[in-house]
């Protein structure tokens, strides 16, 4: 169903709300889910859910929520937030920040084991962990595993070889 | 000389050899599918690894990435082909980047790793956190387990070859320890039966068992060698004894030679037949006097059968004879006349037995008595003649003394009464006359008797040529007489040359003239009728002789006849069938016809009927070619009277 949805998107970029790209984009959110692991104390009970937030715009719509239905991380059911603010981001795992200047929200969430993805071509070099770019037509992204690390967040080697690696 | 170290050679690589092969053959093949999986689970290890390094990429859609990753692969020479799907089936990348698509499979499958032809082929499934994100295609070729196999062909083939040379040298070598000693043996054995000498010994070699063979062959030949002495020794007291005992038996043969001989001599001496046959009537023997008379060869006739030698005396008297003999019958054949030889034989058939006392063979003696049969036969014939003439003598001495005492008588009578008449000499007259007429009667018959006996007592008389036609010409002269007195008709056919006296011949008609003239109340008609007699005829008629020729006179007449019971009176001397007083004659008459008939080879019968006239019947000996006139035709009606 996903990858259907990630090939129409290819195929046809002018699509109704979101766009192709950004239907990739959530694709891969949740596929970093799969290549990334989490410290245990990120999920406050046992139960907890895994959520991917979305701080800012919100350039997914519903599609997010078709991305991730029925699908879990490590046994957990994945739920979607959206945050106006940084403030209100509490138990969040995954967080795209689509925000002008996410440096700001980046300092605050420094050490805390969310995954910061953004979409700025600085994003990585601002003290964010994954930030995508458009490379020949194809979407890819950055990764600054010293600040995954910094936060206690594993990247699987074999997201990292798919990645731009990013060492400042 | 070598069959047994090759054969020993030839056991030892056979077992080696298969040994070898068969270890090698399931070595190989037990490499050959150990390998072949090794190299598939090789594959399927390359597989999981690549599938591992692919699920990132194959969810992040990354085809750079995962071309970098399968080019990977191009560490193993042996992969031929790999492709990368998505879980929608979309290739993401191939290896080599420029595969062709005939290598990529029509249908992906789940999972696995086999054997397709000459390559092996691998679909393993690339998974991430338990989720099937797509499929890595594999295919590799077999080159490796080939050229794996063939090192090792090679080094099994080498290893083979050095197996087979190291059993070669090593067998050739052991084998010797078990061979040689056999191989002494049989030449041992060899030169024992070559040579035939018994001296030789075998050498113990070893204490195994071909060492208790070596003993064995060393006793053997030691016994034999022993006998041997010992034969020998036998074999020339044997060979002593032998040509003791030939000497022996030769002078015994000799011997035996000798008397058999001397016996085959007397035999062969002898002037009877001897003849020997077996049971089966086989001649065994037999004489020269045998040979001789039968004009035999010995190897002729010893050996044959007797009937196969006399064919036609089969169950004739002397077979049957020699068939009795075989029964133990001792026979003895007085006379037997031979064919052969028209010679008589008095024969013996004596049986002979063999020494369980059974008949088995026949001895036959013939001893010829032709001379004493001959002699035999004439003097029964004499015999016959004397009988013959003494019956004759004592008719004669009888009817002498009757017929001629009768006149006598007549010439006593008259003479007494003449002395009586003295007185009348004209009664003395008449009484003279009747003694002499009685005197006459009296010369008569003395001469006839006289012409009777010198008949009886000359048969010396050479033959000639008699023309019965003259005789019968003469006849009708001297008769002329009486003929005309008596008016008498004579009828006669052409007559025969015939052999005689003419004397006689002359006598013989003119006794039938006379009688016939005589014997007649009325005009005496006679008839001469001749013809040849058949041999049938000649073959009836018991007097004469078969291989002559006869001719046959019929002398007939319408005289007064008589019964022809008497027939055999006509002709006996001083028979008279009619009164003297009737009828005169001296009764001597017909006696003298059948005399010189009989006198001449021939034959005289007589057939009458009172009142109706008479016939006689002479047959004589004739020349044909002397009488070529004479024919069969004539007179047939009278010949069935003679031959009735």
């Amino acid at each position: 169903m996903l990858t259907v949805f990630l090939f129409a998107a290819l195929l046809s970029k002018a699509q109704t709300t979101p766009s192709a790209v950004n239907q990739v984009k959530a694709v891969f959110l949740y596929n970093f889910t799969q290549f990334v692991t989490w410290p245990p104390d990120a999920f406050p009970a046992s139960n907890s859910p895994f959520v991917i937030g979305v701080l800012g715009n919100d350039p997914f719509g519903a599609y997010l929520e078709k991305v991730v239905e029925g699908e879990t991380v490590s046994g957990r059911p994945i739920a979607i937030r959206r945050y106006a603010h940084a403030n209100e981001i509490k138990n969040c795992h995954i967080l795209f920040v689509n925000k002008e200047n996410p440096r700001e929200v980046l300092k605050e969430l420094a050490g805390t084991a969310v995954l910061t993805v953004g979409d700025q071509e600085s994003f990585t070099r601002s003290g964010g962990m994954i930030g995508f770019y458009l490379d020949k037509n194809k979407i890819r992204f950055h990764i600054n595993p010293k600040i995954a690390k910094a936060a206690n967040i594993t990247i699987s080697s074999k997201l990292l070889r798919l990645a731009n690696v990013i060492e400042d | 000389m070598n069959s047994i170290q090759a054969k020993l050679m030839r056991m030892i690589l056979i077992i080696c050899g298969s040994v070898l092969f068969v270890a090698c053959a399931s070595f190989f093949i037990y490499e050959f599918i150990t390998y072949r999986n090794i190299s598939r689970n090789e594959l399927a290890t390359l597989g999981k690894v690549t599938a591992l390094n692919s699920s990132a990429i194959l969810l992040f859609d990354d085809n750079e990435e995962a071309e970098k990753t399968l080019s990977a692969l191009k560490a193993q020479q042996h992969i031929v082909a790999a492709a990368l799907y998505n879980d929608t089936g979309k290739i993401l990348a191939t290896y080599p980047a420029s595969l062709q698509p005939n290598h990529l499979p029509a249908q992906l499958l789940d999972s696995g790793y086999s054997f397709e032809g000459s390559y092996i082929v691998g679909y393993e499934p690339v998974v991430e956190k338990n989720k099937r994100v797509g499929t890595l295609f594999l295919k590799s070729d077999m080159k490796a387990v080939y050229n794996r196999f063939t090192v090792f062909s090679i080094t099994v083939i080498a290893f083979f070859l050095l197996v087979f040379l190291l059993t070669y040298l090593f067998s050739r070598r052991l084998q010797r320890s078990v061979t040689q000693p056999i191989l002494h043996l049989a030449g041992v054995a060899q030169q024992v039966s070559d040579r035939k000498d018994y001296s030789v010994r075998a050498e113990k070699k070893s204490n195994d068992e071909i060492g208790i063979l070596t003993d064995a062959l060393n006793h053997m030949l030691t016994q034999i060698e022993r006998q041997n002495g010992e034969i020998k020794a036998l074999n020339t007291t044997l060979e002593e004894k032998i040509v003791m005992r030939t000497w022996e038996l030769q002078q015994a043969n000799h011997a035996l030679t000798e008397q058999n001989e001397f016996i085959q001599t007397i035999i062969d001496a002898s002037v009877d037949l001897i003849a020997v046959l077996d049971k089966d009537l086989n001649y065994l023997v037999l004489n020269k006097q045998a040979l001789h008379f039968y004009k035999f060869r010995r190897e002729d006739v010893v050996g044959r059968n007797f009937l196969d030698v006399f064919p036609t005396l089969k169950d004739k008297p002397i077979h049957i004879n020699l068939q009795r003999a075989l029964q133990g019958e001792l026979l003895h054949m007085e006379a037997y006349h031979s064919q052969m030889n028209d010679a008589w034989f008095e024969n013996f058939f004596i049986p002979l037995k063999d020494k369980d006392d059974q008949v088995d063979r026949v001895l036959i003696i013939g001893h010829e008595i032709t001379g004493i049969m001959k002699a035999n036969e004439k003097l029964q014939q004499l015999n016959t003649e004397l009988e013959k003439s003494n019956r004759e003598l004592e008719q004669f001495a009888y009817v002498a003394s009757h017929d001629l005492q009768e006149p006598l008588r007549k010439i006593m009578t008259f003479s007494d009464l003449s002395e009586r008449n003295t007185h009348n000499p004209e009664i003395q007259k008449r009484y003279l006359q009747k003694i002499s007429s009685a005197a006459e009667r009296m010369t008569a018959l003395i001469k006839a008797v006289l012409n009777y006996s010198r008949l009886s007592n000359n048969n010396n008389t050479p033959l000639n040529n008699v023309d019965l036609n003259d005789i019968v010409e003469q006849i009708r002269t001297d008769l002329e007489l009486t003929i005309e007195e008596k008016s008498a008709v004579i009828e006669t056919d052409v007559l025969p040359v015939v052999k005689g006296i003419p004397l006689q011949m002359g006598q013989l008609f003119l006794n039938l003239f006379t009688n016939s003239l005589k014997f007649s109340e009325e005009a005496p008609h006679i008839t001469i009728r001749v013809r040849p007699l058949l041999p049938e005829e000649v073959a009836k008629n018991e007097v004469l002789k078969k291989d002559t020729d006869y001719v046959l006179i019929i002398f007939s007449d319408n005289g007064i006849g008589f019964e022809q019971k008497y027939a055999d009176r006509a002709f006996s001397i001083f028979q008279r069938l009619h009164t003297a007083s009737k009828f005169a004659g001296t009764g001597i008459g017909l006696a003298l016809c059948k005399k010189i008939v009989e006198s001449h080879g021939g034959s005289i019968t007589v057939s009458s009927e009172p009142g109706k006239g008479t016939s006689f019947f002479i047959t004589l000996p004739y020349d044909k070619k002397q009488n070529p006139t004479l024919t069969q035709t004539h007179s047939k009606e009278t010949g069935e009277t003679f031959i009735r």
